[in-house]
Parts: C-alpha cells; structure tokens; sequence
C-alpha cells in the first residue's frame, strides 16, 4: 500500500492508502478528523469540505493520493489555537441549529474571507451557495460572516 | 411572570461552541473500536412482489463474509401504532428500496461487492403506485392480513382493503350546511410526496456484547421510544427492555424522519447475532431518499359552503393519503387530519373523511407539520377563492370566520387560548395588505398571499416526559433528559426553564443528551411538544429541587421554609435579611450543623409530566367524545411574491410570519424556526418535485434532482412576530412552534400567484416551469 | 460509498509520460484533473479504469496565456482560476460570466474547463461558450499532435472524437478581431446551482454580425447556424426577435425529464434567445460590462 505524506491542520501526518480510498474516509477513518461529514457523497452539499492549499474543496470527491506533498485544514486546525473571529460571531449569532453543515460552511467562510475580508451579502451568498443547510434559512449564517467582518481583522 | 431573568431572554445557544469548534461528534463520528461491522445493502428491484427465492450462497462464500441476514433471521413485526412491518422483507417486498438482505464483512468494500451476488427471484404482483387506485374495489391487497394487525385501539383499519385507518369526523347534517350556503366551492387538490432531506443522513450501530446486552447508538429523535420498539421486536429473542440500551449523540437534523423506528432496527437485529462486534448501518443519500420514510402524498376534495357576508357554514373535506408501504406512523398522519381538517376556522357543520391508503412506495411517516402543510394548502387556497367570488377581502374572510377560544372545535372540545387574531392583525398591519405593489420590470409581476396557521401535537394520549436535574461541587447544574435537540434549541430552553427557578445562570447548565440508561424518560421529540412537555416536566424537577434545598436549610439553618427564597445562586430569607448560602457550598456536601455533623447532601431533582386530560376514545364513525389534542398552536403568515411572467421565476421579496408561542422561552430561537421553517415550506411549493417511474422507481434520490434551496434562494426579507397568549399548562405558557413555521408557505404562494398573474394552481410543487406554462396557456385563451 | 474497482494511479511530472500510458493502456485509463466527474463516476461504477492517470503534476496545464491574440486554457485549469485570471476578465469575460454558473465555489476550485468539455454532456456550460469563439481542443498523443476545432469536439451525448490514446491538453481561442460582446443565458430550477436545463450563447460584433451555440436542448452542443445566417446583417429589433425564434425551434431538438419538459425548455430558449439577444447588443454598445 502506498504511503502519502500531507501536512494536516500544521502536522506532517503519514498514512497508508489505496489509490481507491477517499480523502474525505481517510480523514476520518485513519487520521481521526471528524469534522467533514458526508452528506452526499457526490458533492452536492458541502459538507465534507476542506482547505487543500487554501482553497475549499470536496473531500468525497478527492481521492487520498491526490494529497501528498499538500496542505490540508480542517475545522479541527482552524479551532485549535482558539476561535476564530468568524467561529467566535457565529456562535454570538445563533448561526446553527442542528449544526451538520457547520464545518463545511465554516471552511467556506474562511476561504471567503481569507480572501476578501469585506464581502458584501450577495459575495457571502456566493460563498456559501455549495453548502446546504436544511435548518437555519441561512439568514443567520449570512449575519454572522457579516458581523465576524465588522470587528475588523479576521483569521 | 415580569423580572424573569433567563426565561424570555435571547440566550446564545448553550451548544453552539460545540457545534462551531467542530467538537459536536454525531453518530458516525464516534469510534466504535477495530472489531467494527459494516453491513452492505441487497434492495428490492420490484414495487410489489411476492419473494420466490432468496439466492445468499455466493455472496455467504465471498472471501472476507461474516454473515448474510435475510427475512427468515428476523420473521418479527414491529411498528409504532400498528405493527404492519418486517425487518427485512419476509414473503414479499411492498416497494422498490425496500430491503431484503444485509451482507456483513469487516471491509466495507468487500460487504457491498458481496451484497451484488445475492440474487433474487421475485413473482411481479400489481403494483399500486396511486393512493387513488388502491381505494378501488378490486384492488390488489398490498397487506392481504391487515385485518390481525395489533394496532392502537383508536386506529380503524378496514380488513380485506388497502384502507390502513379511516377517521371519520362528522357534526351536524352536511345536507343541510350546504343548504344554509349561499355560494358553495368545490374542487381537488393534490400534494405529492416529500423528502425531509436532513443534511445527516440516518445512521445507526448496534453492538450486542458477549453478555448479551444490546446497545444502539442512532441518530435519532426518540430513544425510549426505539428502545420500546427494538424490546417489543426482539422479544422472542429474550430481550426486554432492561437489556437493551439506546443512546442518541446529537442528530445532524431530523424534521420528522428520525422519529420512531426505520432504518435503526437492522443494526438491533444484526448485532443480536454477531455479539461482541459493533454492527454499523449507515444510510448512503440516496437510500435516505427511498427508504426512510417521505411525507405523505395526498388528495383532498374539499367543498365548503359560505353566506353571502362570508360566514362559513359547513365544510365537506375528504382526503385520500398516499403513505406507502407501511403505514404504522404515517396513519397518525391521517389520523391528526382527520381531527383538524376544518383548520383554525369556525364550522358548524363538519363532515371529514381522513383515509390512510397503502401503495407500493416507500412507506410514509411523520415530516415536519405531520399532515397540516399538506390540508392547509388546498384549504388556504380554497378560501381565497370563496372570497374573490364573494368580492370579499381574504383577510376579512378570515378573520370572520377565525376560531376563538372557547369555540368547539371539530371533535367537541373548546380551542385552547389563542394570539389567532392579534397574529392575523399584526401580519395584515406588516406586510401592508391591501396596499398593491407594482415592478419596475415590465417583465414582472408582484401579489401578496395570505394564510393562517394551526396545528396540535398528535401523540397517544399518556405520551410524557421526565427529567432530573442534579448539581455538581460549583453549583452547576446537569439537566437529564431523553428530549432531542435536533437544531431546535432544546437543550438551551430546557436549561434557561431550569435557570429561571433555580436561578443558576445557563452558563453554569448542561443538557445531556439522551441515553436510556442514565436518563429518564422521554416518549419522543416529535409534535413540537417537548418545550411544552418536557419543558413542564424540567421546571417541576427544579422546583423539586428548590423544595429539597429549602427542606435542608429549614433543617439545618432553623428557618421557616416559606420565607425562603433563591437569588443569584444563593438561598435567601426574607425576614432574615443577612442570610446568604451560596448554592456550591451545600447542594453535593450539605450543611454542617454546630456539631460538626452533617444535613442534606445532594441535591436531586425529579419531574415528570403526562397530561391527564387527554383521551384517544371517541365515537368512532364521528370523533366526538374524546380529547385527542392537547392544544393548537396558531398564527397568520403573508408573503410579497415577485414573479417573472416569461420564466415563472419566483421570488420572494418579504415574508412576515407571526406565531403565538405562548411565551417565547428564547426569542432567538423561536426566529430561529420562523426563519428555517419558512424557508423548508417554500421549498416544498418553489422547488421539491419528487419524481418515480411507472415501476415505481425514484428518479431523483439526490440533491442534483431534487433541490433544497441554498443561501442565493432566501427571501429578501423575513419579519417574525412573536405573539404571546400564554398556555396555561405550559412552562412559562408556553407552546410549540417548530413545525407550525413552515405550515402557511404552500397556500401563500398559490394565493400570491393568484393576485400576481391571476392564476390558480392547484397542484403541488409549483414549480417555475409550472407557473411559465399555466400563465402562456392562460393568456393564449 | 465506497469506489468498488481496484485500479493504478500515476501521476506523471511530464507530459510524455502521461503520453506513454495512455499509448500502452488506452481505453482501460481514465484522464483524472478535477476529480469531480471521474470519482462520481467511479462511485457510481460507471466508469471502472484500470489505471488512473493524475495529470496535475505538470505545470504547462495550469497555465492560462494570452500571447499574439491567442488565449490558452491548460487542461488543468480550474473555473476558479479562469474567474480570478485578469486576462479572462479583460478579454474573455464571457468566460468568466459562464464560469460563475457553474455549480459552486466548492466545485469550481477543482472542476476544469477542459475536464467539462471532456464529460461531453449535453449540458456542458463551456460547450457554448467555445463554440461561439470557435475553440480549438489541442490534442496530443505519443504519435500525433492534434488541433481539433470545438465544432468536431462532441459525438453524442458523454462521447467526444478524442482516441483513446490521446490527451486534450488544453484550448486555444483566438481574440476575436472586431470588437464584440457576449452573453451566456441558461436555465436553472433555481439561483442555486444546478446543471443546466437550457442554455444560449450569443456573441454579438459590431457590424451586425452574430454567433449562437446552445446546450442542453439536444444531444450535443451546437453552433445555431440557421439562427446566425438570418441574424447577420441586421439590426435586432421585435420582429427579427420573433423570425428568430421560430427558426431556433426547428434547430433544437429538446427532451422531456425530470429537470425539465421539452414544452418548457423550448419556451425558455425563446425567453432566452430575446433577452440574450438584447444583452448582447446592448453590452456591445457599451450598456452593462462587456
């Protein structure tokens, strides 16, 4: 079985894979990160997403030995040191209910803002658009990235 | 009820930096160890069929195997108000999905190429894929032995027919209702099925250890109530309830379809066999589509006669339902219905027929609303259209007809306290009725839609609740009960109740989540009653609980109990100013006396609560007699719809929706619902159009076909007005609200088309295309 | 679920590697970039390869140029990246415009261009686009270097006339002389994503003349050659609208399922043809972003 090599959430991990196995099955199963959840498993919701080099992707439709050699961040990386600013609003918020499509929304929030600090409602609705969520309406998610950018610096 | 302090107050959810962090770990997140089972899948390709032949030999010699289960493992019924299902498919199968084997192996991979080497001989029996074929005469018997089914004494199922149950409702002669009518409106509507779509989809692990003692763990809405199911099943196994244990970690949504026992029964039933080895059952997106249950499709006739000034004077109200396969939940469906088809108007005649018909597609059971979304369309739609002939306004038609408390209601009962028409005046005020609002588009058109809500808790009449609280060393407090937070906020109510009377703040207050060992008991969270029912049965475990803290310091502090009280986390006296005792300082180690010796010790409070009041008997050929609700939660709600004249593209520019809650326990929260539950109801009418063949085969299992909305399909605006006419049973007076939400958006759509482009729709989803059609057919006559 | 089939993967540092699996393997391989077609359809087990090969080790296809009028998208570039690029917005926004309706950010961080034009479904949203550009597909194999123009790209619906030893490695436009403005209307079940159920491409130029593609009303993605030909040469007003319309109805051969019926896409392509029409003429005079 082959081995990859990634950096996961800031540590070098290594594990063995087929080349069949998913990335999203081998977070979960092998290196014991649970936030990306399937919710589909064709990528049609987002919940599985994650940070491949900076960019939010589909963990269900990544197979693992794409990754070797690249950078992964889950909510588990993004949580570690503490909060982040968008974390911290979504919760001052009431963002989630049920709270499945919490991490994957909280990956393309980052993204987001990684890259756009400012964003107006109709840019947070565009970032957010792949990630359904069945309980909230949305409207306090979208407040909460709203609120997170007001305070001025974000994570 | 002024000066409260937790109770009414927008707390922050009390697990939100749980679900934010990413630490909240649902049922699949947990590790159940190496020893862990994966069972794969053999479905039914037929929608009804006798089974000829069960071919297991191959995929049971697959290198890596474990076991192969079929029917014959498990020949036990179960079901929650009617035993009318198997396991796994014993001599037929009753629709496409349905499953009729389980391969089980330690590598998933190996379990499901294993489970394509089961074959399967089937003899095609006539599938009924239309609730309206199965009422025929000679129509094929999907359950040929209905007729022994072990069901709740206030289910009718008609033996030798597809009818599962049949309430009747009847007051007064309907001949002469009609007679009494000036004008008189009769028409069908039709509602399909739907999909609840929660994002996680059902999982469950059963693991049987060596010594035989059964734990599930599910995603679940009702632990005691599968554990009761799984013991009732498993019997003549030798289980009891004492040997089997259910916990429910968080659920990733539920809406309804997590309630009662579906899928969670084959990791029970699989683990009883395979002892010592986690059996993991976890259901693909697909499979959630097709078998678990959908909400019920229906047909509803409806007539119902007016006078001229608009006073209704009777209604006829017929509804054929579609539940599928099995009907053991989703007859209590038809069942609610059948009790509040009048919806929350006044009728003095009344004449309802509510028909719970088997098909040959997945079965059907409880979904968010259980039945309401489903009449309040056709009924909204059809009294809008009672006005326009009448030339009256549809507000004023209903507020002239709107139930008030003390009316009787349709089984003889009078309506519980109700905000029904300050809700009605407070959305007409909001979203300006009556005011007309133009496009600047020429290509667009704007109407507004009106529609009330009403629905009552359907539960069996002991249905109840329990609960313990207990304090730790620093004065915090756990709260143990098997309700489900399934997004609601559950959790956090619960512990704002449990704040205000024991005046611990909710940072200091944990919920646990459900385990039937540990916490007490629950019937289910369902009905949107557990605010109400569990919520009572937490505020009369901590007012236990004061009653025991002043008891010990009565004891040990020789002060009279009356004149305590608590405040800030401290016990108080009234004619003793000075006195303070923080609660930390006793409530785990007591008091200590001038002795040296100790009163007290730990503080355990204990509730429960079951009303007393309800009752399921009635006369069966007319409902009245009995006390089936418990009470009706109302509301009023109104859309601005921007329409596209071309494309049939709808949008929603604002929506205001006022329900009376009673008492909100946590405003936020119940916006929370308003916002969700709307947004899930126009889901249902804008875009869910479940599909199947002519072989009764679902087309679209996935969010590629069926679509759920995302964050670019909001409404430009939402307005939730919370209304409080309190309950007098309720904790605080308050009242469910999470499924009434999503109730009104069907008919306000259908109203705001009609006022838009003057088009009715009478069927189910409305889609874009459906709207572009109608309006080009319209204009083209 | 779990992808069932056992299979090889390679991920090659250079182009005449890829080049020389897919002479030794052919059809028992299967081109990976994105990944979110192919591991779909491995899932699904519709596709079961034997040899997977990850083409997104080499650098040359994640370049988008713009060199002596000629635009180059490498194989592996992504919707993202064609979105984020300056030179798709300065010279190509139809790009752009079509790349915003496709799925979501999620997707469009992996999901190619090229990997869309090689899926082949009819209701491919890059198809119009190049077709009315006039694309080039750049193919290469260990023996022949191709240049396919879109036009003989699609086959039938999922099939594409590349050989099974072949690679695209990427598509060529040349920026169009006179000066022109687009628009990409298509037809969804909601603002939120979905594949497309109808869809339109018009390119309009400044001496009247026009061309228009379609997809998703017909097995394959097309040129409207009928529409062009009765188009070119005049001023769009009402009435050519209405003549136009009617030819496009003999042109595109839509069906009925369950996203949509064949009555409402071809209602919709009329919508679509007037108002894309419009736009594009309207951008060309310097309306809205061109």
């Amino acid at each position: 079985m082959p081995k990859i090599s990634l950096m996961l959430n800031n540590e070098e991990r290594v594990v063995d894979v087929e080349p069949h196995e998913i990335l999203l099955d081998v977070l979960r199963d092998k290196l014991g990160v649970k936030s990306p959840k399937c919710g589909c498993d064709r990528g049609d919701c987002g919940a599985c997403n994650v940070l491949l080099n900076g960019r939010s992707v589909r963990s269900c439709l990544i197979l693992a030995v794409e990754v070797d050699g690249r950078e992964i961040v889950t909510v588990e990386g993004i949580s570690k040191d503490g909060l982040s600013k968008v974390q911290e609003s979504m919760i001052d918020n009431n963002a989630f209910q049920c709270g499945f499509c919490a991490p994957g929304v909280i990956i393309s929030a980052t993204e987001l803002l990684n890259n756009n600090p400012h964003p107006t409602r109709e840019e947070i609705k565009e970032a957010l658009a792949g990630n359904l969520c069945r309980c909230t309406g949305y409207l306090p998610i979208l407040e909460a990235v709203e609120n997170a950018t007001k305070e001025g610096n974000n994570e | 009820m002024s000066d409260l302090k937790f109770v009414g107050k927008p707390i922050v959810r009390i697990d939100g930096k749980e679900k934010v962090s990413g630490a909240t770990h649902f049922t699949d997140d947990l590790e159940y160890g190496s020893n862990l089972l994966y069972a794969a899948l053999v479905e039914s390709t037929e929608a009804h069929a006798l089974i000829k032949h069960i071919d297991i030999s191959e995929a049971e010699r697959f290198p890596g195997v474990i076991a192969v289960f079929t029917g014959k493992d498990f020949p036990y019924k179960f079901g929650l108000y009617m035993k009318d299902r198997y396991i796994f498919a014993m001599d037929r199968v009753r629709f496409v999905g349905e499953q009729i084997a389980a391969v089980v192996s330690r590598d998933k991979r190996i379990a499901e190429r294993a489970a394509k080497l089961v074959k399967v001989e089937y003899e095609a029996l006539p599938a009924l894929l239309d609730q309206m074929e199965a009422l025929k005469k000679d129509a094929t018997l999907i359950h040929p032995d209905l007729g022994d089914y072990i069901h709740v004494p206030w289910f009718f199922p008609q033996a030798k027919t597809n009818i599962a149950h049949w309430r009747k409702t009847r007051r007064g002669d309907i001949k002469k209702g009609f007679a009494e009518a000036d004008y008189m409106l009769e028409d069908t509507y039709s509602v399909p099925r739907y999909s609840h779509c929660p994002i996680e989809t059902h999982a469950a692990v059963g693991l049987c250890d060596l010594s035989g003692r059964l734990t599930v763990w599910a995603s679940s809405q009702s632990p005691h109530t599968q554990r009761n199911l799984f013991a009732e099943a498993l019997a003549p196994l030798g289980f009891t309830h004492k040997d089997i244990r259910v916990i429910a970690p968080p659920i990733g949504g539920g809406f309804g379809g997590k309630a009662g026992v579906s899928m969670e029964i084959l990791a029970a039933a699989m683990a009883t066999k395979l002892r010592g080895n986690p059996v993991q059952v976890i259901w693909s997106r697909e499979r959630e589509f097709y078998n678990t249950s959908q909400r019920l499709g229906v047909i509803a006739k409806l007539k119902i006669g007016a006078k001229k000034d608009g006073t209704f004077t009777a209604i006829d109200h017929r509804l054929y339902w579609d539940a599928g396969a099995s009907a053991e939940y989703g007859a209590n469906v038809v069942n609610a219905i059948g009790l509040s088809a009048t919806g929350p108007y006044r009728f003095p005649i009344i004449f309802i027929d509510s028909v719970c018909l088997y098909t040959n597609l997945p079965p059907c059971g409880a979904y968010r609303g259980f039945g309401y979304s489903e009449f309040m369309f056709g009924l909204e739609s059809h009294i809008d259209r009672i006005a326009a002939y009448l030339k009256l306004d549809p507000v004023a038609i209903r507020k002239k007809n709107a139930i008030k408390e003390g009316d009787i209601l349709a089984y003889g009962v009078p309506m519980n306290p109700s905000g029904l028409h300050k809700a009605i005046d407070a959305v007409e005020k909001e979203i300006e009725w009556g005011k007309k609002v133009k496009s600047d588009d020429p290509h667009k058109a704007i109407g507004k839609g009106f529609s009330l809500i009403w629905k009552a808790p359907a539960m069996p009449p002991n249905a109840s609740s329990a609960a313990f609280v207990k304090f730790s060393e620093d004065g915090s407090l756990n709260i143990l009960v098997s309700g489900m937070d399934m997004g609601q906020g559950f959790l956090t109510v619960m512990a704002q109740i449990a704040a205000e009377i024991l005046t611990v703040p909710v940072s200091k207050i944990r919920t646990e989540n459900p385990d039937t060992d540990r916490n007490p008991y629950e019937w289910q969270t369902v009905a949107s009653h557990v605010t109400w029912s569990c919520g009572n049965a937490v505020k009369n475990a901590a007012i236990n609980a004061r009653d025991q803290i002043f008891e010990v310091i009565e004891r040990a502090c020789v002060l009279p109990k009356e004149q305590l009280y608590l405040e800030d986390e401290k016990v108080k006296c009234k004619t003793k100013p000075d006195f303070e005792l923080p609660l930390k300082d006793f409530v785990i180690n007591g008091i200590q006396a001038q002795d040296g010796t100790f009163r007290g010790g730990p503080i355990l409070g204990k509730g429960i609560f079951m009303p007393e009041f309800t009752s399921a008997y009635s006369d069966p050929e007319t409902s009245q007699g009995g006390h089936p609700n418990v009470h009706y939660t109302v509301g009023a709600a109104a859309i601005i719809l921007e329409v596209d004249k071309d494309t049939g593209k709808m949008h929603v520019k604002k929506a205001v929706e006022a329900i009376d809650a009673g008492k909100a326990i946590n405003p936020d929260l119940v916006k929370g619902q308003i916002t969700g539950g709307l947004l899930q109801g126009l889901s249902t009418v804008l875009y869910e159009d479940i599909r199947y063949d002519d072989k009764g085969k679902l087309l679209n299992p996935n969010f590629t076909d069926y679509k759920i909305p995302t964050a670019k399909d909001i409404p430009d605006e939402i307005m939730p007005i919370i209304i409080e006419v309190p309950q007098p049973d309720g904790p605080f007076g308050a009242r469910g609200v999470g499924e009434h939400t999503m109730i009104p958006a069907a008919p306000m759509i259908a109203n705001a088309l009609q006022d838009a482009l003057g088009i009715r729709i009478k069927t189910m989803p409305i889609t874009q295309e459906k709207v572009a059609l109608t309006y080009l057919k319209n204009k083209e006559k | 679920m779990s992808i069932l089939h056992d299979f090889e993967y390679y991920n090659p540092r250079n182009i005449e590697e890829v080049l020389q699996l897919r002479a030794e393997y052919r059809d028992k391989t299967r081109i990976l970039a994105g990944g979110t077609d192919l591991v779909v359809q491995m899932k699904d087990n519709i596709v079961a390869p034997d040899v997977v090969i990850d083409i997104k080790g080499i650098e040359a296809f994640h370049e988008i140029t713009f060199d002596e009028n000629i635009l180059f998208i490498g194989a592996c570039v992504t919707f993202s990246e064609l979105i984020e690029s300056e030179i798709i917005q300065r010279y190509f926004p139809l790009i752009k415009e079509m790349s915003l309706t496709v799925a979501s950010m999620g997707i469009r961080n992996r999901a190619t261009m090229v990997g869309n034009i090689c899926s082949a479904v009819p209701s491919a949203d890059s198809a119009p686009i190049l077709l009315v550009y006039d694309a080039d597909v750049i193919v290469r194999s260990a023996s022949e270097d191709r240049i396919l123009p879109i036009t003989e790209w699609f086959a039938c619906p999922k099939k594409t006339t590349l050989k099974s030893d072949e690679i695209v490695t990427g598509i060529a436009i040349h920026f169009p002389e006179r000066r022109h403005a687009g628009c990409y209307e298509r037809l969804g079940r909601y603002s939120g994503e979905d594949l497309a159920q109808a869809g339109i491409c018009i390119l309009a130029f400044d001496d009247n003349q026009y061309h228009v593609a379609c997809c998703a009303v017909g097995p394959i993605p097309k040129r409207l050659y009928h529409i062009e030909e009765f188009l070119n040469g005049k001023v769009i007003d009402q009435n050519v609208i209405q003549e136009a319309k009617k030819i496009m109805l003999n042109n595109i051969f839509p069906i009925s399922d369950v996203r949509a019926s064949k009555e409402y896409r071809e209602h919709m392509m009329g919508i679509m043809l007037q108002r894309g029409l419009k736009k594009a003429v309207s951008r060309l005079h310097g309306g809205e972003n061109a």
